[in-house]
């Protein structure tokens, strides 16, 4: 399907999915950057950036909860968890340092815990606003990030000025038209792209070297560009995926071998990442602000009560979608809160829609094959 | 004459029905055992042989189950959900919900006038909700699971079983042996405690009357009591139960090209 | 009363208002019950009545005169009167999964069938949402604000990690003016500043006697155990800022003052005295009394109850409306876990334990997650043992009455042998 070009660009988001713990050790010992992590979407990567360092976004961990235990209750979701399991074991002990923006309940214990038993990073609260539509939200979250960035200035002994802050904004706005544009060709031509792939191009930006992304990035999406005309058109059923954090790629594969296709998402490591970009000629930190406070709402956060509900209706319109799966990590409050209402905003649009829990490890490959087969059936 | 069959090729059991027609000409259910290809084939060949069929006579076969994509000889593979719905359908086409509980999971499923699947939710991950709930408090009891049904008819006042988890309700169970409760009353518990847990999955889905119940549980006259009362719903048995699935199976594979 | 028409709810409520007035024994179950008459009647009268959060500022509701109830109290009625469970399981057929916090649960399926004991709560014309306690409630409230449809005010106060910023300060404060003229909106009418700052008063003055109360069982043998405190806590959730507040624990505290006095403990034979941590189990508070006292072990005092009081150090009796910001956003569970350590190192200091009881919650995370830590740093700095009981506050499916037990008796043997009896 690919030109020798995507094939090998490829490749190499594959590559350094397969071990980021690695990738992130080369960062750091390679240009001798400072590496930090990360857990949350409304984390200021552009400020880690400009400070000269590299946001390295933080998953779950593929192996058993065994350290983990011993500090966090098994009711609490297996991103959390596996995070705390990573650094415990020692697999994190590459970071410089560590920002917790305010998310969640969980997340918000998970800071304390780590800050109390993970040593040798620095700990950066960042404490956002949870109100993301009000003025005086506006005004406090100016005064956070301003407060990050004179924080993270001082643990990495630089200033960080205006400048490198507006051209690290260019970067990542960049970074972030490029996987919009990657999405509408998928939604344009599904059989562009496989779901699998799309999913390894945008988790890899997360974690890849942002210098060498502005590289490799456009020329892959310009080369499928190119393809959008002869690419095989795929005959399967219009999906909408929806849910919080992903690291799932198999459900993609299920998904398409059951008859369907996934053209768009809502997730937190999917287009809420990335939906949204702002650029105008205000000071960056505002700019900053100004695209948390527009960018689509994440369940933890407040924006209005029907806001996330309806931004679903819409992209299943837009994008002329079938049906929606959710997929909720169990133990996922502000998800689960906001389920029933986002239901019944679908079953009122005659949009049919799924739920599935999920965990750090998948159900099994037969339990997911019947459920999508199903639901496809059903569509 | 057009004749089909179905195979639902379960954990525990293996089942086949051949329709002709539109008319059931026979069903047979045997244990899978650890092959599932191996069992889907033994109990097409047995019912064709106990109905003189050769092979060549069917038309199209379908498979459904856990066990759906082992066999090759099938024209097509398709969910259990699909197949049961339609297998009710068939059998009562005024059905518009059922319940099934098996050995090891349990299924809501709502249809729409036409017999399509509309809505469904399914319990594969925890015992409680399955009959392997029922069967691990028969164990405790040291009552024949078969008698469940009738001994629970008897009860005067179900005991309050409220545990989530079959381990820990195995061993509330235990605590009210020992405090000396009859053996019926806590066998009602029982039955309201998994009722209360598929009821919620079948609420959840939007169940609508009229109800029918699937899959092996459906034999426990006690269990669909205490779903009738927690649901609000009248309750119907599928004489066909255990074999819905094949059936649906079967009638799907009429329509196949 | 959950039959009766309101105009003869509001007069009933005005007749006890007036006995009780004049009664020198204020009893609760009299206190909350024309509490609640008022609530459900209160259109009658030509009150708004507010939902607001527990850790919610209420002070401005009263000087507004509107009629404050709380969900969380209602949940933890829902839950001490066994109605829990039937309520879970129809929150999840409303489609709300059974991991989430069973107040909220239990609220929200409780609002669409008037469920309960008190045939549910009477309809609110606003919601007050104060994120201090948990993320949860600003979901929760959020339900409620589509249920009911009506205006729904948030005060975000962020968390404390490590300390109060300066930040968050100017923020909150922002936000309580903002609250302000919220209410003024509701109502129709100005806030009275001097009303505002007498109702200050009188809630600060009702926090001081609630902690006066809690003081008594540092004495041995204490004259109440937390079990108690978990019963009369409900007036300085529900009423604080009015007089009734200050008649009723004055008249607590005497008593209390009275037994220690004579030496009266509230259990018979207390030889262990233990701390409480996290929301009480509420449908098994009876059972968990009597299991203890069989052991002759006291609960002498819990975090929970004294979070209603733990902020007068930040009230600044002359600017009440100002230190509100601070007092309301360095509550208990809004600071680090670390934090939170020290101050259950202070508690066994101050009322002298010999271990701990945790109640490992399901349906509060911010209260539960980090207990591990907290019971390691225990454990380490004063070496006593720490006991961990996994249920959940309201939703009795959680609860494993013979495992608990076992776990009690273990947990009294090591302190049994660690005092040497």
């Amino acid at each position: 399907m690919f030109e020798m070009n995507s094939r090998l660009i490829i490749d190499e988001f594959y590559e350094v999915l397969k071990d980021p713990s690695a990738y992130g050790r080369k960062i750091k010992e390679g240009g001798r950057r400072k590496v930090v992590g990360y857990l949350c979407s409304y984390t200021p990567e552009e400020i880690i950036y400009a400070a000269g360092a590299h946001p390295f976004r933080l998953f779950g961990t593929g192996a058993n909860i065994y350290l983990a235990d011993a500090h966090l209750q098994s009711y609490c979701c297996s991103l959390v968890r596996g995070a705390l399991e990573g650094a415990l074991a020692g697999h994190l002990d590459f970071l410089d340092g560590v920002v917790f923006p305010h998310t969640c309940d969980s997340i918000q214990r998970l800071s304390d815990i780590w800050r109390m038993n993970v040593k040798g990073s620095f700990h950066i609260d960042v404490v956002l606003p949870v109100k993301l539509d009000t003025e005086s939200a506006r005004a406090y979250m100016i005064d956070i990030l301003t407060k990050f960035r004179n924080d993270l200035g001082g643990y990495l002994q630089g200033e960080i000025t205006d400048e490198k802050l507006t051209n690290a904004l260019k970067t990542f706005n960049t970074i972030r038209g490029y996987l919009k544009r990657l999405y509408e060709l998928k939604a344009e031509n599904p059989g562009i792209i496989t779901g699998s792939d799309l999913y390894a191009v945008v988790k890899s930006s997360m974690i890849m070297d942002r210098g060498h992304l502005l590289e490799v990035l456009p020329t892959f999406v310009n080369e499928l560009e190119k393809k959008k005309e002869s690419a095989a058109s795929f005959q399967g059923k219009r999906i909408i995926l929806a849910g919080g954090v992903c690291t799932h790629p198999d459900i993609y594969r299920i998904i398409e071998e059951a008859g369907g296709v996934v053209v768009w998402d809502d997730f937190c490591t999917g287009t809420r990442y990335f939906d949204v970009s702002v650029m105008n000629d205000s000071d960056p930190i505002s700019v900053i602000a100004e695209r948390f406070m527009k960018r689509p709402v994440c369940p933890a956060k407040h924006a209005g009560i029907f806001t996330r509900g309806e931004n679903l209706v819409k992209i299943v319109k837009e994008k002329d979608a079938r049906g929606v799966v959710f997929v909720f990590l169990k133990f996922c409050d502000p998800h689960a809160f906001d389920y029933p209402y986002i239901k019944e905003l679908l079953d009122r649009e005659g949009i049919p829609s799924m739920a599935l829990d999920v965990e750090d490890q998948l159900p099994s490959e037969s339990q997911l094959q019947t459920r999508f087969e199903t639901f496809i059936e059903m569509l | 004459m057009m004749i089909t069959a179905g195979i639902d090729i379960g954990s525990i059991t293996t089942k086949a029905a051949v329709i002709a027609d539109g008319k059931i000409l026979g069903t047979r259910v045997i244990f899978t055992g650890y092959n599932t290809e191996t069992a889907g084939g033994k109990v097409y060949e047995e019912l064709l042989r106990d109905l003189c069929l050769e092979k060549t006579a069917v038309r199209r076969v379908i498979s459904t189950g856990y066990g759906r994509n082992s066999v090759k000889f099938v024209n097509k593979a398709m969910t259990e959900i699909i197949c049961h719905g339609t297998g009710a359908h068939y059998l009562n086409p005024l059905i518009r919900s059922i319940i099934d509980i098996g050995g090891q999971d349990s299924k809501a499923i709502v249809l729409d006038e036409k017999g399509k699947v509309k809505n469904f939710a399914m319990n594969d991950k925890c015992a409680a909700g399955t009959g392997r709930f029922l069967e691990v408090m028969a164990r405790a009891l040291e009552v024949d699971l078969d008698g469940f049904g009738a001994l629970s008819l008897k009860a005067v006042e179900p005991s309050r079983i409220s545990s989530l988890c079959t381990v820990f309700a195995e061993s509330e169970v235990i605590s009210l042996i020992s405090k000396g409760e009859r053996r019926e009353n806590i066998i009602a518990g029982i039955h309201e405690s998994i009722a209360a847990r598929v009821s919620a999955m079948a609420n959840r889905v939007g169940i609508v009357p009229p109800v029918v119940m699937t899959g092996g549980v459906a034999k426990n006259v006690g269990v669909v009591k205490a779903l009738e009362k927690k649901l609000g719903i009248a309750v119907e048995v599928s004489k066909y139960a255990q074999v819905n699935g094949a059936i649906g199976a079967a009638v799907l594979a009429m329509g196949l090209k | 009363m959950n039959r009766m028409p309101e105009i003869m709810l509001f007069l009933l409520a005005k007749i006890k208002k007036f006995i009780l007035h004049f009664k020198k024994k204020k009893k609760m179950k009299e206190i909350m019950m024309v509490y609640y008459m008022e609530a459900k009647s209160a259109r009658v009268g030509g009150r708004k009545v507010a939902w607001i959060t527990s850790g919610g500022p209420v002070e401005p509701l009263i000087a507004m005169n509107v009629i404050p109830v709380y969900p969380e109290n209602h949940g933890a009625m829902i839950g001490a009167s066994k109605m829990g469970v039937d309520l879970c399981e129809k929150s999840e057929s409303m489609g709300y999964s059974s991991d989430l916090c069973s107040y909220a649960r239990t609220d929200i399926a409780c609002a669409t069938v008037n469920g309960g004991p008190i045939g549910g709560l009477p309809r609110p014309d606003m919601l007050i949402c104060c994120n201090n306690i948990c993320g949860t409630v600003l979901k929760w409230y959020e339900v409620q604000a589509r249920y009911f449809n009506v205006p729904l005010f948030i005060l975000d106060t962020p968390f404390c990690h490590m300390g109060y910023a300066e930040e968050s300060r100017r923020y909150v404060r922002r936000q309580l003016e903002e609250y302000v003229l919220f209410l003024e909106k509701a109502c129709g009418r100005k806030m009275d500043h001097d009303r505002l700052k007498a109702v200050g008063k009188l809630s600060l003055e009702g926090q001081r006697l609630w902690q006066a109360v809690l003081d008594t069982t540092t004495n041995r043998p204490a004259p109440m155990t937390a079990f108690d405190a978990f019963f009369h806590l409900a007036l300085i959730v529900s009423l604080r800022g009015t007089p009734i507040v200050i008649d009723y624990y004055t008249q607590l505290l005497e008593k209390m003052k009275d037994r220690v006095a004579r030496g009266i403990g509230a259990i018979p034979n207390e030889k262990y005295r233990l701390l409480w941590d996290n929301i009480p189990i509420w449908h098994r508070t009876r059972w968990l009394s009597e299991k203890l006292a069989s052991h002759n072990a006291c609960l002498v005092a819990d975090t929970y109850t004294s979070a209603w009081c733990r902020s007068m150090k930040y009230i600044d009796e002359n600017d009440f409306f100002e230190s509100m910001a601070e007092a309301y956003t360095r509550i208990y569970l809004n600071i680090g876990v670390d934090e939170m350590a020290g101050i259950v190192l202070e508690m066994v200091d101050k009322y002298k334990v010999d271990g701990i009881v945790m109640h490992s919650n399901r349906s509060c995370k911010p209260y539960s997650l980090g207990q591990y830590d907290i019971k390691k740093i225990v454990e380490r700095e004063r070496e006593i043992p720490c006991l961990i009981i996994e249920a959940d506050m309201v939703d009795a499916r959680s609860f494993s009455e013979s495992q608990v037990s076992t776990r009690i008796d273990a947990f009294m043997e090591i302190i049994r042998q660690r005092k040497g009896d």
